[in-house]
């Protein structure tokens, strides 16, 4: 018994000891000695910069449609989802400019329902009402879109042409605005939908192999014989 | 550089290669696994983020996971990209291949139901005549089920029909919503029983290889696994023919390495298992390797709402919405249907929230009005139908396309006929009819079922059977061709079924192991 303490005792004035000195090494009050190794700042009492959503300050320029069918669309958006109790409107959530980003970066089958969708939306406008599907009012627009408004589950929109515009549109402008920043700052009440919030997956130990092997950068060689003229000249 | 000589490999670390893992370690066999992506670590790769902040706004990122429907922007990134492991098909048959290749494999994502097979599936060809029956009965899977079903802590009621047997539950006891019990009394005089749910609760949330198999194995000390090991072939010893071990490649670094077992066990999943047997050119010389690919029919169902729960009554009556149920098939169980062979399944929920606008054809304040006065008034039935297995139905390798790392991609050739056509069309039909007769109002209706592979239970393309002529695997789920060969995912599936196949795969799974425990330590492998 008296044996056991007496080892314990040796132990922890061993020990602390040793952690007296390893206290003393990493003193953070002591300046770190130049040049410091220049991985050692970020800690994780280092503030995080904070940052804004780009698309909340800075403006893009159309890529994919065109400004008669973002014309088009605009107004299609907010016939589709006006401003309603407060809630912002699919245009003053940035929904068409969003869409003309997502569309455009979509594959062609997507792209062709937009496209055709909005050219034919203006056609019909043009032939109903000799004007453009942007300068129709509510009712005009209402006349136009109401036919093809369908009931429809998850994965299947309707096939058939011009329903399926209409309702994927609708079903892709909803989202986009709810998912929106300025939808989100408008607390919703009772049955109105609530931006999206949930648990992101970042890349997981992503493959960049394929991307560096693309890069074209030339390699840098260690075994190269040196050149004859190694200081470059410059005219005086 | 090692030249060790493991006992067994597993290839793939979901729950068929996790419960090989475990049942294998246990019997004091050293196990070496080998899984094709990383280790997922949720407080590292994860954050809680508005949709917003994305730079999709919550949509699908295009053309990364172009055929997962269950993709958002949120989780894009742990399924498998596309463009990295492509796969082909014919454009008028495209196929969902919905793969994870972290740690753990799909099972870190599953729905958790969790359903036993019959003797109505096992043995398939004797009801009805069409396919073949499995090699192996009820009877032999029913102790395995019960072991599963523990570990897994499934929760359910012991109110199955005979073809839906009942299991080592933890017994759910819970009473049936109003809305439920107005359905239930709707299903009874046509003979369709409602049944409760049956789920894996697991533990700490998640009932996953990661945290219900594994964690057993590395105790053991009797388990080495490998990330990011993307499995090139099975290799082959020059002497005796048998299989020897595997080349891989690792992910990140494209550095070539091999592995040396006596055994091998691919757990790969069912189409990434056939692909590497495909890739290696092993255990085909019933030249079955591929065929029978099926799966389940899903996307069809039916959307009402139940009207005492609109304008608020959803809350006012305290117990009329809610829950969920489980109709086990009843079509061609004791009648017959001139329509379709086998039947289906109807998962059944009552739900308290906002119903998607899509059951409304209107919009604008239209629309919302519409939102608010049916909120909480939802209830749906959704479908999950057998597919048959049909041996048109395959996937063989492309020769003129391969993944990241050069291994030769796969080509799915399926689709589905008119027995899956029809079966979607009567579950509509009934299920239409069922919410009639409960009084509830039909919003939507679906009867054309998603693209193969969406309901993500892939089976079939290394079925078991007593005649190597007839079949790839024997009864143990090892290849007729090489006897240390093992193929323990859904791929030996003889047959599908309705259910949800995990339950299945890890009861064969755990069945296989112990022969093939049984066998090593008896050394007769």
């Amino acid at each position: 018994m008296l044996r056991r303490d007496f080892v314990r005792a040796i132990i922890s004035i061993l020990f602390a000891a040793k952690m007296t000195r390893a206290q003393q090494a990493a003193d953070p009050t002591l300046p770190p000695p130049a040049p410091v190794p220049w991985t050692l700042g970020l800690n994780s009492r280092t503030p995080l910069p904070v940052t804004e959503l780009a698309d909340e300050i800075a403006a893009t320029e159309l890529r994919f449609f065109s400004e008669k069918q973002m014309a088009t669309l605009m107004r299609l958006s907010d016939v589709l989802l006006p401003p309603l109790d407060g809630k912002p409107g699919a245009v003053e959530a940035q929904t068409p400019v969003f869409l003309d980003f997502l569309i455009g970066a979509s594959p062609e089958p997507r792209q062709r329902v937009y496209a055709g969708g909005l050219d034919w939306l203006e056609q019909t406008a043009q032939a109903k009402y000799k004007t453009a599907f942007a300068h129709l009012n509510d009712a005009q627009a209402g006349d136009l879109l109401t036919p093809w408004l369908r009931t429809w589950m998850t994965d299947h929109p309707p096939t058939e042409p011009h329903a399926d515009f209409i309702n994927i549109a609708h079903d892709d402008i909803r989202s986009a605005t709810i998912n929106s920043k300025a939808w989100s700052d408008v607390p919703s009440v009772g049955a109105e939908e609530s931006t999206q919030v949930a648990l992101y997956w970042s890349p997981i130990e992503p493959d960049l192999f394929e991307r560096a092997e693309c890069a074209g950068i030339p390699p840098h060689a260690q075994a190269v014989p040196k050149s004859a003229h190694t200081m470059p000249s410059y005219p005086r | 550089m090692k030249n060790e000589i493991h006992d067994v490999l597993i290839i793939g670390s979901g729950h068929s290669g996790g419960m090989a893992a475990k049942i294998l370690t246990e019997a004091g066999i050293r196990c070496l696994m080998l899984n094709a992506g990383p280790v997922a670590d949720v407080t590292r790769d994860a954050a809680r983020k508005p949709a917003y902040a994305l730079p999709y706004r919550g949509f699908r990122p295009p053309k990364q996971i172009d055929h997962i429907f269950q993709a958002n922007e949120f989780n894009a990134n742990v399924w498998v990209d596309e463009q990295e492991v492509p796969y082909t098909f014919e454009p008028d048959q495209p196929y969902n291949w919905v793969r994870v290749r972290l740690f753990g494999g799909r099972s870190l994502f599953w729905s958790r139901q969790s359903f036993r097979l019959s003797d109505l599936e096992l043995k398939c060809k004797s009801h009805d005549g069409f396919g073949e029956d499995w090699p192996i009965s009820y009877e032999d899977l029913a102790p395995y089920y019960s072991r599963v079903e523990r570990i897994f802590r499934v929760a359910g009621a012991l109110d199955g029909p005979p073809q839906m047997p009942n299991g080592s539950f933890i017994l759910d006891d819970s009473p049936w919503s109003l809305s439920m019990q107005r359905f239930i009394a709707a299903a009874k005089p046509r003979n369709i029983a409602v049944c409760k749910q049956r789920r894996a609760v697991g533990v700490d949330g998640l009932a996953s290889s990661v945290n219900l198999l594994l964690p057993d194995a590395e105790q053991t000390g009797n388990l080495a696994s490998i990330a990011d090991a993307v499995v090139r072939e099975i290799t082959v010893d020059k002497n005796t023919g048998l299989p020897n071990g595997c080349n891989f490649v690792d992910r990140l670094s494209r550095r070539e390495m091999s592995v040396k077992a006596r055994v091998i066990v691919l757990a790969a999943g069912t189409l990434e298992s056939t692909r590497l047997l495909l890739n290696s050119k092993l255990a085909n010389s019933s030249g079955l390797v591929g065929r029978y690919l099926t799966d389940q029919i899903y996307g069809a169902g039916v959307v009402c709402s139940v009207p005492e729960a609109r304008g608020g009554g959803a809350s006012a009556h305290e117990h009329l919405m809610g829950g969920s149920a489980i109709v086990p098939r009843f079509r061609n169980v004791d009648t017959k249907s001139d329509q379709f062979l086998r039947g289906y399944a109807f998962n059944v929920s009552s739900m308290m929230g906002a119903i998607s606008p899509r059951n409304f054809a209107a919009y604008g304040a239209e629309l919302q009005k519409k939102l608010d006065e049916y909120y909480g008034s939802g209830f749906q039935m959704t479908v999950m139908g057998e597919v048959l297995g049909r041996y048109e139905n395959h996937v063989r390798i492309d020769k003129d396309k391969a993944d990241a790392w050069d291994i030769p991609a796969l080509h799915i050739d399926t689709k589905y006929t008119d027995n899956e056509f029809n079966m979607a069309k009567d579950a509509v039909e009934v299920g239409c009819e069922l919410a009639e007769a409960a009084g509830f109002e039909v919003l939507s209706k679906n009867n054309m079922p998603n693209p193969p592979g969406y309901s993500i239970h892939e089976i079939g393309t290394c079925r078991m059977g007593n005649d190597p002529k007839k079949s790839v695997l024997n009864k143990w789920c090892q290849s007729h061709d090489h006897k240390n060969l093992f193929v323990v995912d859904g791929a030996s599936f003889t047959s599908g079924g309705w259910q949800n196949p995990t339950m299945t795969i890890l009861a064969l799974s755990m069945r296989a192991s112990e022969y093939l425990a049984g066998e090593m330590n008896r050394q007769s492998l």
